[in-house]
């Protein structure tokens, strides 16, 4: 029965993001200008390196990478951490805490709706256009099946962090500083702003076991075919990484959510 | 007994609150800081309420009334004490009481934003798995009562602070639950505005036998609707019982107005258990001629006053 209560939530979730159509435009726009940016960036890297391909990946690779990095970051984005602070400073938290289900459970729920929608109107246009203009530089085949479950438990992997990080909020009372730390960290060691392979080698063999990567990193490197990720040992491999994670994480901030929640004290009336 | 729906028996609850100190001086040190004290909220309170009843929680500010609804409702689990509801104990079983709940806070407010009215209903009502026949009928019952459909497809922010009252007291009743809470559901609201809500909550409990937990500053919501009245202050329990009790609770006080020769009104609150009222309007008018004469009995406004101003002792 819990099922009709994710249904619902997921639809209410999606016919909620669709009010704000401008907010989502002006995301796409923002995108661009970055993407603009990125490419100049890049461009410039691989000019004054002098040769074609850098720590494995050619300049076209790079771009592709990064360029369906962002579409993904727009779409597993979060703002629990924002949401929560601000519901506990108004003192609605309350009214979600009142909801019979699992307080976890109802943010994941409430929060999958606008992933949906992110979806379908941020990241799958990306990747049409990526596709359309590389021609075929993104391998088509069971991949995007794998790609599909790995972007799953990518999004799991960051609800928990994400939820972590706003449990810790709960006792700084304080959310800013922390949500830009999380922010830097996850966008770094995830590899959504330089692909992991540009990190230093020691650097990136213990990032490649850290959490983060199983966010943007994975499901790219499931999607692209890279880092043998076109066999099955590597697939496994990097799809049970995650999963392990995923579930590792949900434990862990389920626990601390459980122990904080009974310290909380709702300031009003 | 089954008919008790919700129990507390001696229940207490303590916050520890850290020291503060002042300055920029006082800041810094309290980032280091062990030095908490611990401020009791509600202390030893015992009640008992009935299925059914709408019972006035009162209290003036600051006086625990939000802490024991929200040991109620399960969100804070209190110090010590036993507090049953609805045959859970809420905060061990938080999950289960919510689904047998409702609650609307006056000042926040539980629909979705941005949806229509009609959408957060239905959303609520996968949410506590309300049957579809349950639904409809509650609706007809909604029908029955107030005008919903010019506010069913709105969306909740277009909506008047009045509209969004009465939409949120509908919410918290759509899944027919045992209890409702109710903090301050009339605050801002214009005169008629509150009748309409006073007359909404009377329909409900009177139709679905709905125990409702009242808590308020207006006074004229008490005497609407409630027939009991508890009255917390300090965190202690001072007053239970009938509202009609609560005039007498200083002795019987009633107000007398005297209209005197030269066109005057002349007030007085006069305790008849003390004074005989004859008395004094023998007296004066044997100093001067009196035009008119008016007893009024004193407003439950008056009294709650007097109790929270510690006439209480």
């Amino acid at each position: 029965m819990t099922l009709r209560r994710c249904i619902a939530l997921t639809r209410a979730g999606i016919t909620e993001s669709l009010q704000f159509r401008l907010g989502t435009a002006v995301t796409l726009f923002g995108n661009l200008i970055y993407l603009v940016l990125v490419y100049f960036l890049w461009k410039s890297i691989y000019a004054s390196s002098g040769v074609e391909v850098v720590n494995g990946m050619s300049f076209t690779d790079t771009m592709i990478y990064l360029i369906l990095a962002t579409a993904l970051f727009n779409f597993l984005e979060m703002f629990i951490v924002w949401d929560m602070s601000r519901s506990i400073q108004s003192g609605k938290i309350i009214l979600d805490l009142l909801k019979p289900m699992k307080y976890k459970r109802y943010m994941f729920w409430s929060y999958s709706g606008s992933h949906v929608v992110l979806f379908l109107l941020s990241f799958l246009p990306t990747f049409v256009v990526v596709m359309i203009v590389t021609h075929g530089a993104i391998p088509m085949g069971l991949n995007l099946l794998y790609f599909v479950i790995s972007t799953v438990l990518a999004l799991i992997v960051n609800f928990n962090i994400e939820m972590s990080v706003a449990t810790i909020c709960l006792y700084t009372e304080s959310t800013w500083g922390i949500n830009i730390v999380k922010e830097t960290i996850v966008l770094l060691l995830s590899g959504a702003s330089i692909p992991l392979a540009f990190f230093p080698e020691t650097f990136r063999k213990i990032v490649q076991f850290l959490p983060f990567r199983a966010v943007y990193d994975i499901p790219l490197t499931v999607l692209l075919r890279k880092n043998g990720s076109d066999t099955p040992r590597g697939l496994l491999t990097l799809l049970g990484l995650q999963l392990g994670w995923a579930v590792v994480l949900t434990i862990l901030s389920t626990l601390f959510w459980n122990h904080s929640v009974k310290k909380i004290t709702v300031n009003g009336g | 007994m089954s008919d008790q729906i919700i129990v507390m028996n001696n229940v207490c609850k303590d916050f520890k609150v850290l020291n503060r100190h002042e300055g920029l001086k006082g800041s810094i040190r309290d980032l280091f800081s062990r030095d908490y004290k611990v401020v009791s909220a509600v202390k030893d309170v015992s009640l008992s309420i009935n299925r059914g009843e709408i019972i006035g929680y009162l209290g003036p500010n600051g006086a625990g009334k939000s802490t024991t609804i929200k040991m109620m409702t399960g969100v804070l689990e209190p110090t010590s004490g036993e507090i049953i509801v609805n045959g859970t104990v809420p905060y061990k079983d938080r999950t289960r009481n919510c689904e047998n709940i409702g609650v609307v806070f006056g000042q926040r407010s539980q629909l979705w934003w941005s949806l229509p009215l009609v959408e957060s209903f239905k959303l609520l009502r996968d949410i506590y798995l309300v049957d579809k026949k349950d639904y409809d009928d509650m609706m007809e019952l909604y029908r029955s009562l107030v005008d919903i459909e010019p506010i069913l497809n709105k969306p909740v922010r277009q909506m008047s602070l009045g509209q969004r009252t009465l939409s949120d007291i509908l919410a918290a009743f759509l899944h027919n639950p045992a209890t409702v809470f109710l903090d301050e559901p009339t605050i801002g609201l214009d005169v008629s505005m509150k009748a309409k809500i006073r007359e909404l909550i009377l329909g409900l409990n009177k139709e679905k036998k709905t125990t409702v937990i009242l808590t308020t500053h207006d006074m004229g919501d008490v005497d609407a609707l409630c027939k009991r009245v508890v009255i917390i202050d300090k965190g202690e329990k001072i007053y239970d019982n009938d509202i009609s009790h609560l005039k007498s609770y200083f002795g019987s006080y009633r107000t007398l107005r005297l209209k005197l020769a030269d066109d005057t009104w002349e007030e007085m609150v006069i305790d008849e258990s003390k004074t005989d009222i004859m008395e004094i309007i023998t007296k004066k008018q044997k100093e001067q001629r009196i035009k008119d004469i008016e007893l009024q009995d004193i407003s439950t406004e008056e009294v709650i006053k007097k109790i929270y101003e510690g006439g209480a002792a």
